[in-house]
């Protein structure tokens, strides 16, 4: 009984949560990243480096006693380091259990986007970085691009895993 | 990794328990071969787990596990009641070891989540085959024995049934039907009997031999039970007893005016009446040996099995705890105040905290026991393989270790147990001509030592033979060196060198090349390490040294640019400040550093690393001198931080997914909230070789 | 609420009818693995009900069941039983047990017979 009680609370959970976006900006681009993926939303950490790491991976964050990585979105989306500030936010996110800290210039809002102002992104596109973005939202005037979460944190990962087997 | 664990808790504890169980029987049955015969308490101990077994499965749905259970448990019965002569204890013994093997197998499956699926059919048939033999073969003797008691039984019951006849007024007719899915009908019928004969002596039932013949189960599901019978109740007296009966889905109650009708079904059911009156107690042995058990079975009941996974969580928040309590303590906020009060509390604090470590700690220690006792069957499955003869002694089984360590040395030691009969112990015949006792000798042995546990696998067989390991390293191109300078240790330890088998045949327990280098690579893992002793001709000594924890380590924080790193203190071997002019330049540019004669490398965290704003000049940082194996190499760092206990965490999946960083074993928290990479010495090493 | 004692040497089983019982507003005050702790549990909580296996260590389920009902003749003891051991249930039922339940047992098969045997 309890374990179906606890199901429909997260199925509400989940429809609750369905269409919000928490929205952040990396210089003067707007991005989205689905509520549901999202766990917190801290300052700037102390962050200790980890050598041998791609440099879009800072290093390592002590979050009340558990360790999580910590990527710099601006760095992996191959734009120039900015040194942080008060206004540079970590998203902790969890992704198929896998917390991770997202680096942002700063955050913005929740946004709740309708599926109808939502549209596939250019294919044609090159020069951007059109394979973290899933979809592009529409807000009165303004375009969010909304991150495919699962692919900022795998894609290119994925030689290295296939080397270390 | 097998910490992870189910969130059933039923599942959980079906599986440990099972496993439980298979170990206790496997040693019972080890045993049992060993002494030659399979001793009544050994039989009935048998009995008793393959009934858990059975009983358990059967919840869980595991079908084929509890069939199985079943029949083994339906032999061992076999074998307490009619104690057959001349049993071949070692077919027996391969029997349930086969079973063993299935039931292993399949638990092992639900542990990882997989289906049951094996299939139990063809050792069951086996099994049904063997248990009919036995029956025949014990059948001749058996038949004596029972019509003798028959008899007797008979007797006793005419005597006590031709009295009262006449005392009761009415005479009854009652037909029962129990309720579907009760199961057993027949003792449920049993019971109303039984009841009954609180209020008469006088009943016949129908049908007759309800305890002896199963099929009298189907007989009551279908035809229902008839009960006939005398007494001096009432009609509704009689019945409000009846329905009284529990799982009666039906019941048909007459009283009887015809007494012809009554006498001549009497008779038909006289005889099976009698056997059912005799109630088969059995000499009950269980009270006998009641005596002293007491304080065993309640330590037994003080126990509580624990998923690793939780454990690990606990000791993970035990950790932050004393990192949290280093924050309060030490809070740069309390600076300068005068705080008497405040201090003892937090000494208090302190103390409570540590013991709380220790304690999670101990709860985490292991006894070796379990894992040198599997080693029983390794050694008697490949002696009879091999036909040598071979005995397991073991010594400090009680040594405790980490139960995390535990999981990475079970398989090196089986390895290396493995290795010593197949390599090591010599064949009888040669064992004898050497003049030695036929049945060859292999020692499990454990102890503490420090912060270490020693672990020896010693055999008594033929031992190393220098010149043949020398010959094969030399073809396989694994001697880096002039054989004439090499001592000893140096050339027994060529067996550890990956690709390095010294036994032409591959058989089917070791050899195939893999075998040392994996063991070494595996003892290497979890911090520890193996080193050989010979003597030719008397045997070969393996000594594995692990540490107790892999949880906890004893480091030394040191500091390169703004980055801290964690040393094992067990593997440094001093430090100190050197001068500029201490570093020697090989000309490839390896620097050196002479220490008291010897030379020894020099690796430089910083450049390692690529730390920025780290100390470059040789004068103004420190070497850390450390040593894995026998190797030393020393580390050039800013400075020393101070020696404290670190908890050690796993560095995060993410990180260990992109990549596996040289030299680095793990992270920990210190006490200011920052992190410290622990460094692992045997990797850095290597990178300098 | 009901109190019940559950002897059984495996602790799967005793958490199986545990789990069981406890959904059903029984209360469970004790757990004994072998016939002499059933025995001491049983002057020490007196339950309402036992359920009882039968083939234990160190003493049986026939022979607590005996002792037990020596100390208590008004003891409720469910015998937990097994195919096969028609014999034992049989002994079991001479000494005093009120009913049993075969092995394996569904949830609400247990339910009904405790309730019926309180009922008695």
């Amino acid at each position: 009984m309890a374990d179906i009680l606890m199901q429909e609370e997260l199925f509400e959970e989940e429809d609750t949560q369905k269409g919000k976006y928490l929205t952040f900006n990396i210089g003067t681009e707007f991005y989205g990243i689905e509520i549901k993926y999202v766990t917190e939303i801290i300052g700037i950490q102390v962050i200790t480096e980890v050598p041998e790491l791609p440099e879009h991976i800072r290093g390592i964050i002590n979050l009340r006693g558990k360790i999580i990585p910590v990527m710099d979105v601006r760095l992996r989306f191959k734009k120039p380091f900015r040194e942080y500030n008060d206004r540079t936010c970590v998203i902790v996110v969890d992704i198929k259990d896998i917390s991770v800290g997202l680096i942002v210039d700063s955050v913005s809002e929740v946004l709740n986007i309708p599926e109808q102002d939502i549209v596939e992104p250019p294919q044609i596109n090159k020069g951007f970085n059109n394979r973290y973005i899933k979809k592009i939202g529409k807000v009165g005037s303004d375009v969010k691009l909304l991150l495919n979460c699962e692919k900022l944190l795998t894609e290119d990962e994925i030689v290295d895993i296939n080397e270390a087997l | 990794m097998s910490g992870q664990y189910t969130n059933e808790p039923m599942l959980d504890i079906y599986i440990f328990e099972t496993s439980q169980l298979v170990e206790q029987l496997e040693e019972t049955v080890l045993s049992s071969e060993r002494c030659g015969s399979y001793s009544s308490d050994a039989i009935n101990e048998i009995f008793r787990i393959m009934h858990t077994i059975k009983g358990s499965s059967a919840m869980m749905l595991f079908n084929e596990i509890s069939n199985l259970a079943h029949i083994i448990e339906d032999m061992f019965f076999f074998l307490r009641e009619e104690k057959p002569i001349n049993l071949d204890c070692s077919a027996l013994t391969d029997f349930v070891f086969e079973s063993v093997d299935f039931i292993k197998l399949e638990i092992e499956k639900i542990k990882n989540g997989d289906n049951a699926d094996g299939e139990a059919t063809y050792i069951i048939d086996k099994l049904k085959v063997y248990i009919s033999q036995l029956k025949s073969n014990n059948n001749i003797i058996i038949e004596g024995k029972n019509t003798k008691q028959e008899s007797v039984k008979t007797q006793y019951y005419i005597s006590q049934s031709s009295s009262d006849k006449q005392l009761y007024k009415y005479n009854y007719k009652a037909k029962i039907f129990f309720e579907d899915g009760c199961e057993m009908e027949n003792i449920r019928a049993y019971t109303i009997i039984h009841n009954l004969k609180s209020i008469t002596s006088d009943i016949k039932h129908i049908p007759e031999d309800i305890i002896e013949n199963d099929d009298t189960i189907q007989q009551i599901r279908e035809m229902g039970f008839e009960i006939i019978f005398r007494a001096n109740q009432s009609y509704d007296e009689v019945y409000e007893f009846l329905m009284k009966s529990l799982f009666l889905k039906e019941l048909m109650l007459t009283e009887l005016h015809d007494d012809g009708d009554f006498i001549e079904k009497s008779i038909k059911a006289k005889e099976a009446s009698d056997s059912i009156k005799m109630p088969i107690i059995q000499p009950n042995q269980s009270v006998k040996q009641n005596n002293n058990t007491d304080s065993q079975g309640s330590a037994a009941q003080g126990f509580i099995s624990v998923p690793v996974g939780k454990m690990d969580k606990l000791m993970d928040l035990v950790g932050e705890m004393v990192i949290a309590e280093a924050m309060v303590t030490q809070n740069p906020d309390l600076k300068e105040l005068n705080l008497d009060n405040f201090n003892k509390a937090a000494r208090q604090l302190r103390k409570i905290t540590s013991e709380l470590q220790d304690m999670v700690m101990s709860i985490r220690m292991v006894p070796l026991s379990g894992t040198f006792h599997k080693m029983h069957r390794i050694v008697r499955d490949m002696s009879k393989k091999l036909n040598k003869e071979v005995e397991l002694v073991i010594i400090g089984e009680e040594t405790e270790v980490d139960k995390n360590i535990i999981e990475h040395i079970s398989d090196p030691i089986m390895h290396l147990v493995r290795n010593a009969i197949d390599h090591g112990i010599e064949g009888k015949d040669d064992r004898e001509a050497s003049g030695k006792n036929k049945l060859g000798k292999i020692t499990l042995e454990a102890k503490n030592a420090g912060n270490d546990v020693v672990i020896l696998i010693k055999d008594d067989g033929k031992g190393l033979n220098k010149q043949k390991i020398l010959e094969k390293a030399k073809q396989n191109g694994l001697l880096h060196k002039p054989e004439e300078e090499m001592n000893e240790k140096e050339i027994f330890n060529l067996i550890f060198l990956p690709g390095f088998s010294t036994k032409e045949a591959v058989t089917e327990f070791s050899g195939r090349g893999v075998g040392m280098d994996v063991v070494v690579k595996n003892i290497g893992k979890v911090g520890g390490s193996v080193s050989v002793d010979s003597i030719l001709g008397l045997g070969t000594t393996i000594t594995m040294k692990i540490p107790l924890t892999l949880a906890i380590v004893d480091g030394m924080n040191i500091s390169v640019g703004k980055s801290c790193y964690t040393i094992p203190t067990i593997a440094i071997k001093e430090s100190f400040r050197p001068k500029a002019s201490d570093s020697i330049k090989d000309p490839d540019g390896n620097e050196m550093i002479m220490v008291r004669g010897e030379c020894y490398p020099i690796l430089r965290l910083h450049q390692l690393y690529k730390v920025k704003s780290a100390r470059e000049h040789f004068h103004e940082g420190i070497l850390v001198m450390v040593e894995n194996e026998g190797k030393n190499i020393c580390l050039f760092a800013d400075e020393l931080l101070g020696e404290q206990q670190v908890v050690v965490k796993t560095l995060p999946t993410y990180i260990k997914k992109i990549r596996k960083i040289v030299g680095l074993s793990g992270c920990t928290l210190l006490g200011d909230g920052s992190i410290s990479l622990i460094l692992d010495v045997a990797g850095l090493i290597n990178i300098n070789v | 609420m009901k109190k019940i004692l559950i002897v059984d040497d495996a602790a799967f089983m005793r958490m199986a009818i545990r789990t069981m019982l406890e959904k059903d507003d029984f209360e469970i005050v004790g757990e004994a693995e072998n016939g002499l702790q059933a025995i001491k549990k049983y002057k020490e909580c007196k339950p309402d009900v036992v359920t009882m296996d039968i083939t234990m260590p160190e003493m049986d389920g026939l022979a607590a069941l005996e002792v037990i009902m020596q100390y208590d003749p008004n003891a409720k003891v469910i015998m937990l039983s097994a195919m096969g051991q028609e014999v034992m249930v049989k002994d079991a039922i001479i000494r005093g047990a009120k009913t049993f339940v075969v092995k394996p047992f569904k949830e609400d098969h247990i339910i009904k017979t405790i309730n019926k045997v309180l009922a008695l």
